[in-house]
């Protein structure tokens, strides 16, 4: 069984401007997804509706066979989804290690050192972490509160290549190794190569794309 | 991480803000504090006031409608020769009088205090000699001194306001029989002492004097004034006070041959509490033992609400002063932490993206600020405790002025019922009032501070509270 399914989605703005029509697709457990999608697409529209930030206007998501909406979209969030942003969107006025905790079901320090973060680094001011550190704090963050799912919105958009190769690296090992199902919405190609599954969003539709 | 940690985190890292919070919010409940510890101050010199001076009214004969007053015509077209012209002469009296068991009934009422009624007769007494008085008078009345007759003297209002004091022996009661109460003065000049008789006679109409049957009165007690004649002052011998003399009621009457009374026209009646007025008056107008087509009733609240206006109107003036402080309180504490909260979007977003509840997020906030408050609150009772004293009777100085002017042309008006001017009334407390921020000031105070605090956060939350997460996520981006 699929850990997500999309099944019939479709989203309006309020104007009645159709972003999304009629997608359908199912994401499992131990795989990287990258999402494609030139700007405007309705790429971080999908990811929301994934993670239950917001409601499509027709259309259902299901966490392993169930609409998300039967329990609530907060539950959902809180017990199903762990989301990584552009701009790592870590609480300045916590540690590393506190910005870990805030939903951690499990030991936050070992998460951090595995991605690569020093001892004394931990308890550092986030602010003063590089971007890459940063973001390596909030994908610890996400493999820390042991939710299935990771939903990634352009992880890598502010990091330089090989940072952002490593925090790839880090995304595909969070699927493969620990089992969780990862989205990510990118336009890197380099990220989409290192994805299992590649889906691109054109005129509202959602279309797999061939990775061989 | 709980609520409770995220918050202390959040106040021990933003230092400047917490900060500028503790300073309004100290200042705030500065204000608050002192305005409730100056009402408080207020409410308990009121209460003081008011057990100290307590409330009074008088019952008396309804002279123009009461169906049992009498108006009998003792000489009729007498004519007198000096001035060539005739008069008649009248005696008024009330058939329906106020007995000592009706009195103990008023007395039984709740909130009544005590009750004073006095019968008066200018009575002569045998080898009694009196201290002289400064004002001249008819020949016949030379000898005599003022007697007052009645039911017991440690309710007389000479004596509860504290004009006479008894010095020695004991008070007259209800149940006393031939029994007087002298002043020391009058009982040293003439070498008396307690157990001692004075006597006089029954009063004979026919030569106009107490020359009938010899009456024996003991004496059972001394007084002593606590008032002293101005140098000058125009006093007859039977007004001086030194020459009173006080008895029970019987005797008096009996003295003075009166056949037509047998109790009193007019008693005052004092009771504990003046703004129970209304309630004790109306109980005492229940009682069924009194014929109340006889008598009226007047209030005499007036010495209770002159020294009380100026409380009244500080009490007011603070009352107002805290609504209008508790109400900008709040309105300033809700705008800082709107524009606040409208910076912490972005930590909003992410606290919702990691499934946190939005009610989670509020209560942090509301524990932010309380966790600030409850020291700044506990600083402001030293804060308030230094200024509430001096700004407390500041208000009232203002008070006392804007009653003076208010009350510069009224003048008191009261009956009378046998009182006089020697009586020396509690003079109302303009000294100021002792204002101290007390613990429960300051109890009452973190709660109306924290209803100020949950209020001004609610209303804080309510523009992010009202987003759904992604369009916070999109204010983030």
């Amino acid at each position: 069984m699929p850990t997500l399914k999309l099944q019939n989605i479709s989203y309006s703005y309020e104007k009645g401007k159709s972003i999304l029509s009629n997608i359908n697709a199912e994401l499992e457990a131990g795989k990287l997804y990258a999402i494609l999608g030139p700007s405007g697409s309705g790429k971080t529209t999908l990811l929301s509706l994934l993670g239950g930030l917001d409601a499509p206007t027709k259309g259902e998501v299901l966490f392993d066979g169930e609409n998300i909406a039967a329990k609530g979209l907060e539950y959902h969030r809180r017990n199903h989804i762990s989301l990584i942003f552009q701009s790592y969107n870590l609480i300045d006025y916590m540690t590393p290690i506190e910005n870990v905790r805030l939903t951690a079901k499990q030991d936050a320090v070992p998460i951090l050192e595995r991605l690569g973060l020093k001892k004394d680094e931990i308890s550092r001011n986030v602010l003063k972490l590089s971007g890459g550190q940063q973001q390596r704090v909030a994908i610890a963050r996400a493999l820390a509160s042991d939710n299935p799912i990771i939903l990634a919105d352009e992880p890598t958009g502010n990091l330089d290549e090989d940072t952002a190769m490593e925090i790839t690296a880090v995304l595909k090992e969070s699927a493969h190794t620990f089992g969780k199902c990862v989205v990510v919405v990118t336009h890197s190609g380099e990220v989409a190569k290192q994805a299992d599954v590649v889906l691109e969003i054109k005129r509202g539709h959602l279309k797999e794309r061939n990775t061989q | 991480m709980s609520i409770i940690k995220r918050a202390f985190l959040y106040v021990a890292r933003k230092r400047g803000k917490t900060i500028l919070l503790f300073a309004i919010l100290l200042i705030m409940a500065t204000f608050v504090l002192t305005g409730l510890s100056i009402w408080k101050a207020s409410e308990a010199a009121q209460l003081n006031l008011r057990q100290s001076l307590g409330g009074k009214f008088d019952i008396y004969v309804d002279w123009e409608n009461s169906p049992y007053v009498v108006k009998e015509i003792i000489k009729d077209n007498e004519f007198d020769e000096e001035t060539g012209k005739t008069s008649n002469s009248f005696l008024i009296y009330s058939t329906v009088q106020l007995t000592p068991e009706e009195i103990a009934a008023i007395n039984s009422v709740p909130g009544v205090k005590y009750s004073s009624a006095r019968y008066d007769v200018l009575a002569r007494f045998d080898n009694l000699s009196l201290f002289p008085g400064t004002v001249s008078v008819a020949e016949n009345l030379q000898h005599r001194t003022k007697v007052f007759g009645v039911c017991g003297t440690e309710t007389d209002e000479l004596f509860t306001t504290g004009t006479l004091t008894l010095t020695e022996g004991r008070h007259i009661t209800s149940e006393d029989q031939s029994v007087a109460i002298i002043s020391g003065d009058l009982a040293e000049k003439n070498e008396l002492h307690i157990g001692d008789y004075i006597t006089t006679h029954i009063y004979n109409p026919e030569d106009d004097d107490f020359t009938g049957e010899e009456m024996q009165v003991q004496i059972i007690g001394l007084f002593t004034p606590n008032v002293t004649e101005q140098l000058g002052e125009t006093v007859t011998t039977f007004d001086k006070i030194q020459n009173r003399i006080f008895m029970d009621l019987q005797t008096s009457i009996k003295i003075n041959n009166d056949e037509i009374n047998y109790g009193f026209s007019a008693v005052n009646v004092t009771i504990d509490d003046p703004q129970n007025m209304k309630q004790v008056v109306s109980a005492v107008k229940n009682l069924p033992v009194i014929d109340w087509n006889a008598f009226t009733i007047e209030i005499d609240n007036e010495v209770y609400e002159k020294a009380a206006a100026p409380l009244t109107t500080l009490n007011e003036l603070v009352v107002t002063l805290l609504v209008v402080i508790i109400v900008v309180s709040a309105i300033i504490l809700a705008l800082i932490l709107t524009l606040w909260t409208k910076t912490r979007i972005h930590e909003i977003g992410v606290f919702l993206s990691v499934g946190i509840w939005k009610s989670a997020v509020i209560g942090q906030y509301l524990t932010e600020v309380l966790l600030i408050a409850v020291f700044a609150f506990g600083l402001s009772y030293f804060t308030s405790d230094a200024v509430a004293g001096q700004i407390g009777n500041h208000l009232l100085e203002q008070s006392v002025q804007v009653e003076q002017e208010d009350n510069s042309s009224s003048t008191p008006s009261a009956v009378d019922v046998g009182a006089d001017t020697l009586i020396q009334k509690p003079l109302p407390t303009e000294n100021g009032i002792q204002v101290s921020v007390e613990p429960d000031s300051l109890a009452l105070f973190y709660l109306i501070g924290f209803a100020i605090i949950i209020v001004a956060v609610s209303i804080s939350s309510i523009t992010v509270m009202r987003l759904k997460p992604r369009e916070i996520l999109s204010k983030m981006s």
